[in-house]
C-alpha cells in the first residue's frame, strides 16, 4: 500500500479541474487538497478511495459531501471513555447543581469552621490544596472530554467521517460558545454532538434554530437572561431585556455587521426572543415561558411580529429566525465564510456568488451549497492555496501519526490520550484552545491570523512529539515536493516521520 | 541570512547570552546593530517605547472612572453603580470632586498620587458601530469606518518614526497576530505563559538544522519560519534569564500582569523593540457584573495588576502605556445586572510624559439630555486625538506624521494639557 504512493504519476493532470487557462493540479496535488480540506491529511483509505473514484477526485468529493451526510444522521460513535460528552441534558443539569451545592456546602462549612477557631484554617483554604487533591468534577470532566472528542473525531476516520468532522469544526466555530464560560462549560460537547453535528448538511434555519434552543448558546450570550421589561425578578428586583443574543444573531450567525438592521432592530429582536431559555428538566434543555415573553407588538426588518394577524409567543423567534436565514444578506455571509474555510482567504467573488445563489434557490440547502463548492473550478484552482491553522495542524499531525495498528479499529483509538493531550497543550498554547474562543465572532482561520514565525516553529514540538514511534512516512513523503523529499531523507531514519510532520509540504491543506 | 551558517547555540546554558545574541542580529542581519549603537547616545525622549493594553470586548469605564457626585449615576444603575466614596474598600475611591476609582484599582492610586496616570473620560471612535469585532478593527487601523485592507496603526508607526537609523520595532504578547501589528514592519509575536521560555525542538542543533533546510527557500512560510527560529531562540534565552531575575522567589504573576512581565523583560533585553502590545479578554459583561466585588471587579483586579508591572518596567522618560477599549457601555443598566454596548469610554494613560493626576478633556455628566441615542456616554473626542497628544511627544512625530498615521482626525487643542510640556 505504502509503495504504490511512490509511483504516482506527477504529471497526470486533472484537466477537468481547472480553467484551461491555468495549469492544474496533479493528481497528488488534487488527492492532497481533498483529503485535507473535506477531511484533515490524506489517511492511507481515503488516498485508495480517491484513486478508484472513476470520477477522479471531484466525483469523489461530491460522494463524500453525501458520505458526510448520511454520517450525519446517525449517532457520533462516541467511545466509552467519553461518554459524559453525550449525557442527557437533564442529567448534566442535575450534575451542575449537585456540584454547586457541594461547593456551597463546603464553602459555609469552612466559613463556620473560621468562625469557631477566630483564625483561618489552613486546611479548608483550597489555595493550599494541590491540584490533585481536587475531587473529581462532572463539570471539568465534561470539558475535557469535549475537547478529546473534538480531536479524536478529526483525528480518526474510523470514529467519525472526516468532511463531517471538518463541517462540525466550521459550524461550531459559526455559531460559537464558549467553554472558558462557567455555566456554558458543561454543555459544549453535547452542543457540537447534538445541535451542530446532525445539522451541517441539512437546512442551515434547522442548524441555526438547533443553536439557539441549546443550553449551551442560551447561557453563553446570555439569552435565558433576556426577559420581558418590567418582569419581576428575585427579591423584588425588576429584570429586562440583554439584547446580547439578538445582536450577535444578526450580526455574527446571518446577516453580517453590513446586513442592513438597525440598533432597533437589535432591540426589537431582543423582545421577539424574550422567553426563550433553558430548562432543566426538559430532555431538549430548553423551553419557551410565556410568563417572560414581551407580548407586545414588534418590528424586525419592517416584518411584524407579535400584533394582529401574525405570528405570536414562541412562534415569533422561529419565524423571526427563519427570516433572517433566508435573507440575501444572509447567504452571502455564509458563502463567503465557507469559500474561506474551503478555497481561499480571499475567495474568487464569482464563487462566494454561486453559492450565495444555491444556499437562497435550495432554501439554505446546506447539503447543495457543498456540492456546488466542491464541484466548483476554484476549489481545484491551484492558484488558491490554504494555509493550516493550528487546529489544522494538530488534527493532521495526530491522524498521519496514528500508528497503523490503531488505524481502523475505534476501540483502540481512545488509547491515545497521551498524543491527544499534547494536541490540545499544543492548541491552547498556539492561541486555538479547542472550544476555547472567549467571543462568538468564532477563530479567523486565515494564514494572516495564524501564520507568524515564532508559532510556526512550535508546530515542529508537537511534530516531534507526535512523531515518536510514528511508522517510516513514505505515505506523506509520496505527496511533497522532490526537494522536501530528498531532504528529509538524507537525515537518520528515525528522525523522518518528525521532520514529515514539520516539513512545509505538511503546513498547507 | 540562513541560521545554519552560524552555529550559535551549541549548548544554551554555556554560551555567554550577550554575545549569542549580538551574534544572532548581526549574522541574520536584522536592521538593528545601528539603532542599538544609535540608541546609547540619542537624547532620552528620542528611545520613547510605547504600549498599548486593548481590552477587548468593551470595558465598563463607568464601573472604572465612577461619575460618584453625578445623582443619575445612581439612578441609571440602581443595581450596579459602585457605591459613593466613603473611605472603605466597598466604596469607590475619590479622585476628585467628580471622579472615583473603582476599589480594585486601588492599586493605581500610586500612580495617579504621583501624577504619573491620567485619564480621558469620554473618547471614543467617530464611527457609531455597536459591533465589537467592527469597532475593534477601527482601533486596531486607527480608521474608523473602514472595513477591510489596512495595516494596523502601530505597524504604521513603526515604519513612519523620524528618528532616521532607529526605527521601533514591535512585539506584542498574547495573541497569535493582532491585527493592530500587523503590516509591512515585522513584529515579534510570544505566545502567553510558560510556553514563550522554552526554546523547544529548535534548540536541538541536529533538528533546528534539518528543519532550517526544509525551510530555506524565499517562499513566505520559509522566510517566516527562519526568522521563527531566530526570534524564539532570542525570546527563550532573554525570558529566562529575565523572568528568573524578576520572579526573585516570589513566583509568576498570572494572566495579564505575567504578559505584562514578559513583555517588559523582552523589551528590556532588546532596546529596538519599542512598540508593544498587550491584549485581554472577558470585559463584556452584559450580565451580573457585580459592583465593588464580582465578576467585572475580578477583571479590573487583574487589569490594575498588569499596570502596576507596567508602570515598574517602562519607567523611562519618553516611556507610555495606553489602555483602551473598542467602544463603552450603555449608562443604564440592562435587564440582567449587567451592561450592553455603548459608545464613549475612558481612556487611560500612564507614563512621566504625562500630566498625571488629572482627569482630561470634556464632561457633560449622565443627564438624560447628554446622553448618545439617550443611552450612552457621549464620544466627547475622537480616540486617534487622544493617542496623537502623547505619541507626539514621545516619537517626536511632526504634525503630517501624524496626519499619516491617523488620517481624517484632527489635532484636539482641548486636550493639549495631557502631556507635561517641560
Amino acid at each position: 500500500m505504502l509503495m504504490l504512493m511512490l509511483g504516482l504519476p506527477d504529471a497526470t493532470r486533472l484537466a477537468s479541474a481547472a480553467a484551461p487557462s491555468t495549469p492544474a493540479l496533479t493528481e497528488p496535488q488534487a488527492i492532497w487538497r481533498a483529503a485535507s480540506r473535506l477531511g484533515y491529511w490524506p489517511s492511507e483509505q481515503q488516498v485508495a478511495a480517491i484513486r478508484a473514484h472513476p470520477g477522479g477526485p471531484r466525483g469523489w468529493a461530491l460522494d463524500e459531501v453525501d458520505r458526510a451526510f448520511e454520517a450525519s444522521l446517525q449517532p457520533a460513535r462516541i467511545p466509552e471513555q467519553l461518554s459524559q460528552v453525550t449525557a442527557p441534558l437533564p442529567e448534566v443539569f442535575a450534575e451542575v447543581r449537585r456540584e454547586r451545592e457541594a461547593r456551597l456546602r463546603a464553602d459555609n462549612a469552612a466559613a463556620a469552621g473560621t468562625t469557631d477557631t477566630g483564625r483561618p484554617q489552613a486546611v479548608a483554604t483550597p489555595a493550599l490544596q494541590a491540584p490533585t487533591a481536587q475531587p473529581p468534577s462532572f463539570v471539568r470532566t465534561s470539558a475535557q472530554q469535549a475537547a478529546a472528542w473534538r480531536m479524536l473525531s478529526c483525528s480518526d476516520p474510523s470514529v467519525e467521517n472526516p468532511l463531517l468532522s471538518r463541517l462540525t469544526e466550521f459550524w461550531f466555530n459559526h455559531l460559537n460558545v464558549f467553554v472558558g464560560r462557567a455555566t456554558v462549560r458543561p454543555f459544549t460537547g453535547h452542543y457540537a454532538v447534538h445541535a451542530i453535528r446532525p445539522n451541517v448538511l441539512g437546512r442551515f434555519e434547522d442548524l441555526l434554530l438547533a443553536s439557539a434552543r441549546h443550553p449551551a448558546m442560551l447561557f453563553y450570550l446570555d439569552q435565558n437572561q433576556n426577559v420581558a421589561e418590567g418582569t419581576p425578578g428575585a427579591r423584588g428586583a425588576v429584570r429586562g431585556l440583554n439584547e446580547n443574543y439578538a445582536r450577535e444573531l444578526m450580526e455574527l450567525h446571518t446577516l453580517g455587521v453590513d446586513g442592513g438592521y438597525t440598533q432597533q432592530d437589535v432591540r426589537e429582536l431582543a423582545r421577539v426572543l424574550t422567553g426563550w431559555t433553558v430548562d432543566p428538566t426538559a430532555p431538549s434543555g430548553f423551553r419557551f415561558a410565556p410568563r417572560l415573553h414581551d407580548g407586545g407588538e414588534k418590528t424586525v426588518l419592517g416584518r411584524r411580529f407579535g400584533g394582529p394577524g401574525s405570528a405570536q409567543g414562541e412562534r415569533e423567534g422561529v419565524e423571526a429566525i427563519a427570516l433572517l436565514a433566508s435573507r440575501p444578506a444572509t447567504a452571502r455571509r455564509l458563502a463567503l465564510r465557507l469559500a474561506r474555510f474551503f478555497v481561499a482567504d480571499e475567495p474568487p467573488r464569482a464563487l462566494v456568488d454561486r453559492l450565495a445563489a444555491v444556499y437562497l434557490a435550495g432554501n439554505g440547502d446546506l447539503r447543495g451549497v457543498m456540492r456546488q463548492l466542491v464541484a466548483s473550478p476554484e476549489f481545484w484552482d491551484p492558484a488558491n492555496e490554504l494555509f493550516k491553522t493550528p487546529y489544522d495542524f494538530a488534527c493532521s499531525a495526530l491522524g498521519a501519526s496514528a500508528r497503523t495498528a490503531a488505524a481502523g479499529n475505534a476501540a483502540a483509538a481512545p488509547a491515545r490520550p497521551p498524543a491527544i493531550g499534547l494536541a490540545l497543550g499544543f492548541l491552547a498554547a498556539a492561541g486555538q484552545p479547542v472550544n476555547g474562543w472567549q467571543t462568538p465572532d468564532g477563530y479567523g482561520t486565515d494564514a494572516a491570523t495564524w501564520l507568524s514565525p515564532e508559532s510556526l516553529t512550535r508546530r515542529a514540538d508537537l511534530a516531534a512529539a507526535l512523531a515518536r514511534g510514528m511508522d517510516e512516512p513514505e505515505q506523506l513523503l509520496g505527496f511533497y515536493d522532490e526537494r522536501t523529499r530528498e531532504r528529509i531523507r538524507k537525515v537518520p531514519t528515525a528522525a523522518r516521520a518528525a521532520l514529515a510532520l514539520a516539513a512545509p509540504d505538511f503546513m498547507r491543506k | 541570512m540562513n541560521l545554519t551558517d552560524h552555529p550559535l547555540v551549541t549548548d544554551g546554558h554555556a554560551l555567554d547570552r550577550r554575545r549569542l545574541l549580538g551574534g544572532l542580529i548581526a549574522g541574520a542581519g536584522l536592521a538593528a546593530a545601528a539603532p542599538r549603537a544609535f540608541a546609547q547616545t540619542a537624547p532620552a525622549l528620542e528611545r520613547g517605547r510605547l504600549v498599548v493594553v486593548f481590552l477587548r470586548g468593551a470595558y465598563d469605564g463607568l464601573s472604572a472612572l465612577v461619575p460618584w457626585s453625578d445623582p443619575d449615576y445612581t439612578r441609571l444603575r440602581p443595581t450596579i453603580a459602585v457605591a459613593t466614596p466613603d473611605g472603605t474598600t466597598a466604596t469607590a475611591i475619590e479622585l476628585d470632586r467628580r471622579f472615583a476609582l473603582h476599589p480594585a484599582l486601588a492599586p493605581l492610586l500610586p500612580m495617579w498620587n504621583d501624577g504619573s496616570l491620567a485619564v480621558v473620560p469620554a473618547a471614543g471612535s467617530p464611527n457609531r458601530t455597536r459591533s465589537h469585532f467592527e469597532a475593534q478593527y477601527h482601533w486596531e487601523t486607527g480608521l474608523p469606518g473602514q472595513s477591510s485592507g489596512s495595516p494596523g496603526w502601530l505597524n504604521r508607526l513603526a515604519a513612519i518614526d523620524p528618528a532616521r537609523s532607529g526605527a521601533p520595532r514591535l512585539i506584542g504578547v498574547g495573541e497569535a497576530n493582532p491585527h493592530i501589528l500587523s503590516g509591512p514592519m515585522r513584529a515579534r509575536l510570544i505566545p502567553r505563559g510558560q510556553a514563550a521560555t522554552r526554546a523547544g525542538v529548535i534548540g536541538n542543533d541536529g533538528t533546528r538544522d534539518a528543519l532550517l533546510d526544509l525551510y530555506s527557500g524565499d517562499d513566505r512560510l520559509s522566510r517566516a519560519f527562519r526568522q521563527g527560529v531566530e526570534s524564539r531562540l532570542m525570546t527563550s534565552k532573554e525570558l529566562a534569564a529575565e523572568m528568573a531575575a524578576a520572579d526573585n522567589g516570589a513566583g509568576s504573576p498570572a494572566g495579564l500582569a505575567r504578559d505584562a512581565q514578559q513583555l517588559a523583560a523582552l523589551m528590556r533585553a532588546d532596546a529596538t523593540l519599542r512598540i508593544g502590545f498587550l491584549s485581554a479578554g472577558g470585559w463584556d459583561t452584559h450580565v451580573n457584573q457585580g459592583t465593588a466585588t464580582g465578576l467585572l471587579a475580578t477583571r479590573l483586579a487583574s487589569l490594575a495588576a498588569a499596570l502596576v508591572q507596567l508602570r515598574s518596567g517602562f519607567d523611562r522618560p519618553g516611556d507610555l502605556v495606553l489602555v483602551f477599549s473598542e467602544f463603552g457601555r450603555t449608562s443604564a443598566e440592562n435587564g440582567s445586572r449587567g451592561t450592553d454596548h455603548g459608545r464613549g469610554n475612558a481612556m487611560w494613560m500612564i507614563g512621566r510624559e504625562v500630566a498625571g493626576g488629572r482627569v482630561h478633556g470634556h464632561w457633560e455628566g449622565l443627564a438624560p439630555g447628554n446622553l448618545n441615542e439617550g443611552r450612552d456616554l457621549p464620544v466627547l473626542h475622537d480616540f486617534r486625538a487622544v493617542i496623537a497628544q502623547p505619541l507626539a511627544r514621545i516619537f517626536r512625530l511632526p504634525e503630517n506624521r501624524l496626519a499619516d498615521l491617523f488620517p481624517g482626525a484632527a489635532w484636539d487643542a482641548s486636550l493639549d494639557g495631557l502631556v507635561r510640556r517641560s
